[in-house]
């Protein structure tokens, strides 16, 4: 039986204490599942114009991405993209007289993955979003002389943000606890240095129960902070 | 002299139609909905469209801010050519800037009002003017708070519209449309979606703006504001107008059969 004080010792950040690499490592988990959800908002809007399209080949793409990136077990695409990307790299670089094996940087990596997974998710957010605008509110618009760019910036843009809030919230908690699978390509956040930690010390049960409370705690303060933004915006819809 | 030249630039603008248009058609794949229509309306006077449902009035309103595209024929605002291209069989507008332009002109109010839902009543009426018009922003408030107390919302400024009433609503998007000082107004069934309760102060508005000279295109299921307030009637029916002339005239009997027969419906 383990007495606190030495599990105090063993979280600290004192000599043989884990605390520094731990907080370095949630800095991580919460930089690259802010980075991933991002470029995961930005392939969302293009993914959703795309599904929105009228015509028939960018409606295919778009189908094509969301139907493929929601259908396969993220982890297969974080390998995908890691080891199709690191041969692809090497090619390059052997190309260039460079030899031996090159691996893409674990964190632009896991980046771009968590992204491309989030985006799939969030172009039918902000697909079902736009869908539900009331068309008079563009016609209204229009009518008034606004020109296209207008339109979206001061009615589409912001309705559309509205409608998509909650499930965009949904989304970035799975964005948060898909980095955790950025562990099995070696990149240093959460979950993996609570594995180093576990076994150099051998207390699993202790530092798995640390990473746990530490996942839920910042998918607590972050659903907070969404909470806050969607009240703001929920405001003109009350009666 | 200066005033000998407002004088005539104001009778040379009273010359022009408002709104003009010549052999206006509008179809809908095969299906005709406006069979040519020749049309104009000056300054001051208060037209009401009426016709029963499928006689093409709203699409005919709404071809004149160009929230429909005429399938041919000619429109002229303020006596400027509505500048349209033909695209295989259909026109598109040919210089969407112009377009824009001129809609403030022929401002819109609609069935189902349609104010912004995400802004507040007053952001609602400043919207156009100070982003489509640049005009600046105080003066725009003023005149928007002004226009607010005109249409007796004064103290709504500050609302959304899911706060207000179906009746507060469609004032406020009489207002929204007053503020870009257009040279017409076009209400498209205005009190249609409203509680009966609620109609009456909508067309109290109407009538006041009406006897302050605006012009004012109205499609309309309110025979009592036809025959009351509007200087013109424009009966249509299968997309052509079948009927008009003053309400005195029409309303009186025995110019047009279909008309009366529309008239008695209303009565029965």
């Amino acid at each position: 039986m383990m007495l606190p004080l030495e599990t105090l010792q063993l979280l600290g950040f004192g000599p043989g204490g884990w605390g520094l690499p731990l907080l370095s490592a949630a800095g991580v988990t919460v930089f690259a599942a802010i980075l991933g959800f991002g470029l995961g908002s930005a392939l969302g809007v293009i993914g959703a114009s795309l599904k929105l399209s009228r015509h028939i080949f960018p409606r295919l793409l778009g189908q094509t991405y969301t139907t493929v990136v929601r259908g396969v077990p993220e982890i297969l695409i974080i390998y995908l993209f890691y080891f199709g990307g690191s041969l692809w790299l090497t090619g390059i670089m052997n190309i260039g007289g460079f030899d031996g094996f090159y691996s893409l940087p674990g964190l632009a990596t896991g980046v771009i993955a968590v992204g491309v997974v989030s985006g799939a998710y969030q172009t039918e957010a902000f697909r079902s979003a736009y869908l539900r605008l009331d068309r008079g509110q563009i016609e209204a618009g229009r009518s008034c002389g606004m020109s296209r760019g207008l339109l979206l910036r001061r009615i589409i843009v912001p309705q559309t943000l509205h409608f998509a809030l909650p499930a965009l919230g949904n989304i970035w908690q799975s964005a948060l606890k898909e980095t955790s699978l950025l562990s099995v390509i070696g990149l240093t956040e959460l979950l993996r240095q609570t594995g180093i930690a576990a076994g150099s010390t051998h207390q699993p049960l202790l530092f798995f129960s640390v990473a746990a409370a530490a996942f839920f705690l910042i998918g607590r303060i972050t659903g907070r902070l969404v909470r806050r933004v969607e009240d703001h915006m929920n405001k003109p819809w009350r009666r | 002299m200066t005033s000998d030249l407002q004088q005539a630039a104001r009778a040379n603008t009273a010359a022009v139609p408002a709104i003009s248009v010549d052999g206006l058609h509008k179809h809908f794949g095969t299906h005709e909905v406006l069979k040519g229509i020749d049309f104009q309306a000056h300054d001051g006077e208060v037209v009401s469209i009426l016709g029963s449902s499928g006689s093409g009035k709203s699409t005919f309103l709404r071809c004149l801010n160009l929230l429909e595209m005429p399938s041919a024929g000619r429109l002229r605002i303020l006596g400027e050519e509505v500048g349209m291209k033909k695209v295989g069989s259909s026109l598109v507008i040919a210089d969407q800037r112009q377009v824009d332009r001129l809609r403030t002109q022929v401002a819109m109010v609609f069935q189902n009002f349609c104010l912004w839902h995400h802004m507040t009543v007053l952001e609602n009426l400043m919207e156009a003017p100070v982003h489509v018009q640049r005009r600046v922003r105080g003066e725009v408030r003023d005149e928007a708070l002004a226009m607010l107390e005109r249409v007796g919302l004064q103290d709504r400024a500050g609302f959304y519209p899911a706060q207000l009433s179906g009746g507060q609503q469609q004032r406020a998007a009489i207002a929204r449309a007053l503020v870009m000082r257009p040279r017409a107004l076009l209400f498209d069934e205005p009190t249609s979606a409203l509680d009966p309760e609620l109609v009456g102060e909508v067309l109290k508005v109407m009538r006041d703006l009406a006897s302050e000279g605006r012009t004012m295109l109205v499609v309309t299921h309110e025979m009592g504001f036809a025959r009351d307030v509007s200087s013109r009637i424009v009966f249509l029916e299968q997309g052509t107008i079948a009927a008009t002339g003053s309400p005195r005239q029409l309303f009186g009997g025995g110019v047009s059969e279909r008309f009366d027969q529309f008239v008695s419906r209303f009565n029965g």
